[in-house]
């Protein structure tokens, strides 16, 4: 299997318009109408709300989060709350579980993301972990990123989030995923100044290839593909 | 026979999951592959694809309640069947309800490739020698040519007849008569004897070669169609120009990227503020004529004696219409600007295909360009548009995988091909004068401007 996988950089992008992008890139991908990719995103402030998800995980109130023009968006990842805003890379990869090592095996394929994230921050000089039995990956007990994921056709969708320089205070509107007893670190906390984005968007370009032994290409977001999942 | 829909294998370590929503009711009618039902573990929410088509007899497993892999979650019934005999059925094909955690020490390969497949799917689909397995449009089609399915042999999934096989077979069956009325049967499989009805012939172990659908065997037939004056001279321009011109091809690979996102950013206010669609075309006209300028060869044309340099820019653009091929010209295409050549261009086109350009409007080109990628087409060697010398062939623009600071890297790339009439140019400025097209249209943004 190596045939490569697109990565493209869609910069800020409302949440809800990401995700119809998502959905019509699942359906495309199903019907083989284009190949494996993976979307890099940036979000306004947002809170989504996972399957799993439940009222006692919001702290904030809904006409506090009105006030402050916060979308709350229920969907169809798995997971609890969890809060999206600027300073995150957020990554969608929609692919075929067929082509990757873990094939069907769902678990392995969030620890697979997990060793993504955590190879992206060892370039760092981070030693980031995983935290059995929650899903994430955190540096000493402050959780750097959150990963939601669902599977339609067979087809991977939703990702990941890594706080590059988010506003850490916004996480205070939630127990991010329904974890209380961690708190919540970036990038920008642990090294002192934040990485360029372009930068973060490079090594986690090249650990994907390498731990699912793919290339990863950077691809242009203003092609025909855009113009399909646009329309 | 009712299939009964069950939790896959989802990975050795998942051994149950919470029931999401339901994304059917009961008695919805369910394509075969469409989400049905979610299934939540640890973070991930997965979409359980319908393992056969049919209707969603029953719910087994309510939303929200913890299940087992392998168990049951609901009965899918197919065309004519009740829920009494889902019922009773489902259990007996479908593992037990309750748990059926995965073997300690399972080796992890079967829970990859084959096992959703065996758990997610087939549960119940034992194999059956009914017509249950076959779509509505194959059991019209067997009904109507009063075939019986056992004779047709199934290329579908597990067999399964498709109506590809069934019009293959009726086709066979054709060709195999006509044998026996004395026409050569290449088609007839291997044994069978002449004149043999195969609906009638035991089970055969191959796939027979499927017929060809044009036409069958005798018919000699040809269509007899006067020649339109439009044809004909096409015909007489295309032979004038391959007997005249010395034709000689060169091609480059242009990396639009950059003109793509400007064209993509710029188009809907063009529309909106001009009424005009933005194509690439006065994009490339433009570049065009900038390097025409620089290649005067380019813009000339030839006698036995004399060569003639134009100073004036008219610049065709072949233009596919049902009757045939034009090639309408944009007159003095270097003084106009970039919106006033989408706009001509455009008009152009729709009096083309309209049939009302003048005569002034097809005279007068001192180059051509012709969009094949309209239709798309990668590469092509266009026939020069005599007596002109040279002809630029544009096509699609298509993400490709190309090197860039010793890295693959995806860029929108399209092949430019320049035929050029090589009595007259040299094949040294046949490719500056390409590679300079190709030049100004990867960096539009610093020539244009000072064009517009």
């Amino acid at each position: 299997m190596t045939s490569p996988i697109a990565a493209y950089d869609l910069g800020r992008v409302p949440y809800r318009e990401a995700l119809e992008v998502q959905r019509r890139a699942v359906t495309a991908r199903a019907s083989d109408a284009c190949g494996d990719a993976i979307y890099f995103v940036e979000h306004d402030p947002v809170l989504t709300v996972g399957r799993a998800g439940r009222a006692e995980s919001l702290r904030a109130s809904d006409g506090e989060l009105r006030a402050r023009g916060v979308d709350i968006v229920p969907v169809e990842r798995g997971g609890d709350v969890t809060y999206h805003g600027p300073g995150q890379v957020v990554a969608y990869p929609i692919l075929a579980l067929s082509g990757l090592p873990s094939g069907r095996d769902l678990h392995r394929y969030l620890r697979d993301l997990e060793e993504v994230l955590i190879r992206a921050i060892a370039a760092y000089g981070l030693r980031a972990t995983r935290r059995p039995p929650y899903t994430g990956v955190w540096v000493g007990d402050r959780k750097v990123a959150a990963i939601g994921v669902a599977v339609r056709r067979w087809i991977t969708f939703h990702g990941f989030a890594l706080n590059v320089d988010p506003d850490l205070g916004h996480f205070d509107w939630i127990h991010p995923c329904g974890i209380r007893h961690l708190g919540v670190g970036s990038l920008r906390t642990l090294l002192g100044e934040a990485p360029p984005r372009r930068e973060v968007l490079a090594r986690l370009r090249e650990s994907f290839a390498g731990v699912w032994d793919r290339p990863v290409v950077e691809a242009p977001w203003n092609s025909p593909v855009q113009e399909t999942l646009l329309a | 026979m009712p299939v009964t829909i069950v939790v896959p294998q989802l990975g050795e370590s998942v051994v149950e999951g919470t029931v999401g929503k339901w994304l059917k009711k009961e008695g919805e009618p369910i394509a075969k592959d469409e989400p049905i039902v979610e299934i939540i573990t640890d973070k991930i929410n997965i979409e359980l694809p319908a393992p056969a088509a049919g209707t969603l007899g029953k719910i087994t497993v309510p939303e929200g309640t913890v299940a087992q892999v392998g168990q049951q979650l609901g009965v899918i019934l197919q065309a004519g069947e009740s829920l009494s005999a889902g019922a009773q059925a489902a259990p007996a094909g479908g593992p037990q309800p309750g748990a059926r955690p995965p073997a300690p020490g399972q080796p992890p390969a079967p829970a990859r490739e084959p096992a959703p497949a065996r758990a997610g799917t087939a549960v119940a689909e034992a194999p059956s020698g009914d017509d249950q397995r076959v779509s509505p449009a194959v059991r019209k089609l067997l009904r109507e040519n009063s075939l019986d399915l056992s004779s047709i042999r199934g290329s579908g999934m597990g067999g399964r007849v498709t109506r590809e096989d069934v019009l293959n077979h009726i086709e066979a069956g054709r060709i195999a008569a006509s044998a026996g009325a004395g026409a050569p049967a290449p088609q007839a499989a291997p044994g069978s004897a002449p004149g043999r009805a195969p609906a009638a012939a035991p089970p055969k172990p191959l796939k027979p070669i499927p017929a060809p659908a044009f036409a069958p065997p005798g018919s000699r037939e040809e269509v007899v169609q006067p020649l339109t004056n439009v044809r004909k001279k096409i015909a007489e321009n295309m032979l004038r120009s391959r007997h005249s011109a010395a034709h000689c091809s060169t091609w480059d690979e242009v990396d639009m990227t950059a003109l793509v996102e400007m064209r993509a950013r710029l188009k809907e206010r063009i529309k909106t503020t001009y009424g005009v669609n933005l194509t690439y075309m006065p994009f490339i006209m433009k570049a065009v004529v900038r390097a025409l300028r620089e290649f005067p060869i380019l813009n000339a044309s030839m006698t036995e004696t004399e060569v003639h340099y134009k100073k004036f820019y008219n610049i065709g653009v072949a233009v596919h219409r049902d009757q045939g091929l034009i090639v309408p010209v944009v007159h003095d295409a270097d003084r106009k600007t970039l919106l006033q050549l989408a706009q001509e261009i455009e008009d152009l086109g729709h009096r083309a295909r309209a049939d009302k350009l003048t005569l002034n409007d097809i005279q007068g080109g001192t180059f051509t360009i012709t969009n094949a990628g309209m239709f798309g087409a990668t590469a092509s060697t266009p026939i020069i548009n005599y007596p002109e010398v040279g002809v630029l062939g544009v096509h699609l623009i298509q993400e490709r995988p190309v090197v860039r600071d010793h890295r693959i890297v995806i860029r929108n790339m399209m092949t430019l091909v320049l035929s050029f009439d090589h009595r007259l140019v040299d094949g040294t400025p046949a490719v500056q004068f390409l590679h300079r097209v190709k030049e100004l249209l990867e960096d539009a943004e610093s020539w244009l401007l000072d064009s517009i």
